[in-house]
């Protein structure tokens, strides 16, 4: 029981480091190419050093986690998230090391532009993975789905968040794919999939197990309110995306009031998914313990 | 139609008071949830459906009555962003409660 504890402990501290770093590399690299408003002068050694931390955070984990299938004495880079892994590793050197070696960055720019976008996606599909290998050893695909999603929406959140912290013309536009994309993941993804695993596989197979362990009230309380005040939350990222639809570009860009009512939208939603994660994680792990019983 | 720009959010922030006393009242109430079994098979679903149609009926109805957009005051994002907030932490506070309370009964 303690390890199952540790297990998914350690993927979400590993989860949210990650989360952090990249977010800070890429927030960093937009504000370089001017796509994000900033007030510093010199944002180029704070990108570079961002950059570098999350590389060698990259490889930490990767090896570590190599480490640990070798110790359990499972084949070695077969999964899925080992694959990702990889993936992502090669990306981030692709990343670091030519731009710390090249004297002329300019003809690198346009892919390292492209391959540093591309990590985020990727690194929310990694991180999902791994917190749910740690939480459900990994069998449950509709889980996946419905947990990358969160993910994924909680990344167009915090980009939305971004863009309006430090707002231009063309970041008004992309505020608005990011809410598209944060309303459809959040439909599609997190309440349609979610919905049909929880009216299906849940209901037989999960709801019985916990009920039976000694963590029933993961059931009774905590899956019982994630159920519910879920709903909540596709109807609020609709209600910002439409907000984003019929307010004017002009009055994002001039008026605080119209930006500071879009990023406390965006956080409410984004606060709602953390609580979304951490009541799913309960109700896992309250279902493993109940297995071991 | 006039478009004012907290119609959206003014209409989320009633939805969800009103799918939140919705849920809190069918887990206090076995007769309630059951009719909304018998609605679409499963409580959960028909909950869900009756918020998409509220939403979608209150963001219409603000929409399309001028009187009614300025006596809720649509056009002030600051209030609304307040009250969708206040709305969403209340029907979380008021959910869990219901659930700690009927688990404990």
């Amino acid at each position: 029981m303690a390890q199952i504890y540790v297990s998914w402990i350690g993927h979400a501290f590993i989860a949210i480091i990650g989360l952090i770093l990249m977010t800070y590399t890429l927030a960093t690299g937009a504000m370089l190419k001017g796509r994000i408003r900033s007030k510093q002068a010199n944002i180029f050694p704070l990108h570079k050093k961002a950059a570098i931390y999350y590389g060698t955070f990259i490889l930490g984990t990767f090896l570590y986690g190599l480490l640990i299938e070798i110790k359990h004495e499972e084949p070695v880079l077969t999964s899925i998230h080992g694959r990702l892994g990889i993936l992502l590793l090669l990306i981030v050197f692709f990343q670091i090391i030519p731009s710390l070696a090249a004297k002329d960055r300019t003809r690198i720019r346009k892919l390292h532009k492209i391959l540093g976008y591309a990590l985020a996606p990727l690194m929310f599909m990694e991180v999902s993975w791994g917190l749910y290998n740690g939480l459900i050893s990994g069998s449950k695909n509709l889980v996946l789905i419905h947990s990358m999603s969160g993910g994924l929406t909680a990344l167009a959140l915090v980009w939305i968040i971004l863009e309006i912290l430090y707002p231009t013309k063309e970041g008004i536009v992309r505020t608005k794919i990011a809410s598209y994309s944060a309303a459809f993941l959040v439909v599609v993804g997190s309440w349609i999939i979610g919905g049909y695993n929880y009216l299906t596989n849940y209901g037989s197979q999960v709801k019985p197990i916990i009920l039976s362990g000694p963590k029933p009230w993961a059931h009774s309380i905590v899956m019982e309110v994630k159920e519910h005040i879920f709903i909540f939350l596709p109807i609020i990222i609709i209600a910002l995306s439409m907000t984003l639809v019929i307010i004017d570009q002009d009055s994002v860009l001039k008026d605080p009031n119209v930006r500071r009512a879009i990023a406390i939208t965006a956080t409410l939603a984004f606060l709602m998914i953390l609580l979304m994660f951490l009541m799913g994680a309960i109700v896992s792990n309250a279902g493993n313990v109940g297995l071991e019983v | 139609m006039k478009k004012e720009p907290a119609t959206f959010l003014l209409s989320a922030a009633a939805t969800i008071l009103i799918t939140g006393s919705i849920i809190i009242a069918h887990d206090l109430s076995g007769g309630f949830k059951q009719y909304l079994v018998d609605l679409t098979g499963h409580h959960w679903t028909s909950v869900s459906i009756i918020a998409v149609v509220l939403f979608m009926l209150i963001s219409l109805l603000i929409l399309s009555s001028e009187k009614l957009a300025i006596l809720l005051k649509a056009n002030d994002l600051k209030i609304w962003t307040r009250g969708l907030a206040a709305a969403t932490l209340l029907a979380i506070l008021g959910t869990f409660m219901v659930y700690i309370y009927t688990t404990l009964r």
